[in-house]
């Protein structure tokens, strides 16, 4: 199996147990979980506005705060703090202190830092008619370098900055189905790199290729692949 | 995975509702953020979103053959002339279950949710343990669920990697035939539109 070394990134990773189902599930179990969904929407427009960003700020928690006791919302009250102290609005030593916590303890002390990324490692940005609401979707004029039924394989952006490339797809062989609007490029956006607007494929794995014939049978896993992330696929030599 | 260790602890409510107020006071304090417009929002998204948006648009597409094919061709423009606005649908694809094939849809990545057609998701579907398996074992999954699928029925999994978002579109179940609308879309349930359930009759 992969090695997935972003701590979000845990599709296909094995040793969860069964799923926590409740049919008939509230959509808020305490008031805090209500208070926190409340806030986010009012913090992000004073941090994290680009697309991609608030979802790394939450990748880029340590494993203790992305799995935190509090589950999904107590993520986001993790990410909101981490965001205060980067955007400048509390420092994380005043928010130790403002929070009434141990000094030290707040998630903005072990977050990881943004990383680096080479804008060389990005595909090139590229102009288009700006949008008259805000959107993730561009035009692009040029279309696709795919088409449906292309046989492609992801490669794309292994670091550890922001990428919408799930890593159990990582160099395995999948089947173009479709190809969506094109979207900004969210490991461009999250790094305020610039848009880099790509076409954005559907990308059909068989299960067997992905897990190994011990796979269940007469599964298809479908991936939606930014282009920049697809070659294609060569020939076995 | 150490990570593996840390979601099932039991929370203390008390903790969090405490940690969250005096979060929600300084942000009030530093003047980023406004209460009202704070309850406004939780307001809107708790009871005026949710899966009977969804659930209308699979009830029609049971009664007219050509609103279904229009969904399934092109959700986009369906949506626009239903007048259906909102967050998280900027792109969505309509996936129909039918004999022999059978819908499913995930964010392994975080867990992106159509909001506007369904509400906010449900914990399970946020669970990593729902997220890191249903990739790899979704007909075992479906079952621990109370979903057995027969062996030769096709699994399609959506895992929404991109900002598409994916409804699941079940089938009628028999008894229904004489049933209208607003009925049909009584039955149509959350799970069902995210591909872990089937629609029951009465």
């Amino acid at each position: 199996m992969s090695t997935n070394s972003r701590v979000h990134d845990i599709g296909g990773t094995q040793g969860w147990g069964e799923v926590p189902y409740d049919s008939n599930e509230p959509v808020f179990h305490n008031d805090w979980e209500r208070r926190v969904f409340g806030l986010m929407f009012q913090v992000l427009p004073h941090t994290a506005k680009r697309p991609g960003e608030f979802r790394h700020a939450l990748e880029r928690l340590a494993p203790e705060d992305y799995f935190c006791p509090d589950g999904y919302y107590g993520r986001w009250r993790a990410a909101i703090e981490v965001l205060l102290d980067e955007y400048g609005h509390v420092d994380k030593v005043e928010l130790d202190d403002l929070l009434g916590v141990q000094p030290g303890t707040s998630p903005g002390h072990r977050v990881a830092k943004i990383a680096e990324i080479p804008s060389e490692n990005l595909p090139p940005d590229r102009l288009t008619r700006k949008p008259e609401h805000r959107t993730v979707r561009r035009e692009l004029e040029e279309s696709s370098r795919f088409q449906v039924g292309d046989r492609v394989v992801a490669m794309g952006n292994s670091g550890m900055g922001h990428t919408r490339l799930p890593e159990y797809v990582r160099r395995i062989p999948g089947t173009v189905v479709k190809i969506h609007p094109a979207e900004v490029l969210p490991d461009s956006t999250a790094h305020n790199l610039g848009e880099r607007p790509q076409h954005v494929l559907c990308v059909a794995y068989h299960a067997k290729d992905l897990w190994g014939e011990a796979a269940e049978e007469n599964v298809v896993i479908n991936v939606d692949l930014y282009e920049s992330y697809l070659e294609m696929e060569t020939e076995p030599s | 995975m150490n990570e593996h260790d840390h979601h099932h602890h039991e929370v203390d409510p008390k903790t969090a509702e405490v940690r969250t107020e005096a979060l929600e006071d300084l942000l009030v304090e530093k003047g980023l953020i406004d209460r009202a417009r704070v309850d406004a929002l939780i307001e809107r998204f708790e009871h005026d979103l949710g899966p009977m948006v969804g659930a209308r648009l699979v009830a029609k597409s049971w009664l007219e053959p050509q609103f279904r094919d229009s969904l399934l061709k092109n959700a986009d423009r369906v949506l626009e002339e239903e007048n259906i606005k909102g967050a998280e649908i900027e792109h969505v694809e309509v996936k129909a279950n039918e004999p022999g094939i059978h819908n499913v849809v995930v964010c392994t990545l975080c867990s992106c949710y159509p909001w506007a057609l369904l509400g906010l998701p449900p914990s399970w579907y946020k669970s990593p343990e729902y997220r890191s398996r249903v990739v790899r074992e979704p007909r075992k999954v479906l079952q621990e669920m109370g979903l057995s699928l027969d062996a030769d029925t096709e699994i399609r999994v959506w895992d929404s990697s991109s900002e598409t978002r994916f409804l699941v579109l079940p089938e009628r179940p028999p008894g229904t035939e004489e049933l209208g609308l607003e009925e049909l879309a009584q039955l149509v349930t959350r799970d069902s539109m995210i591909g872990v359930a089937k629609v029951k009759a009465l």
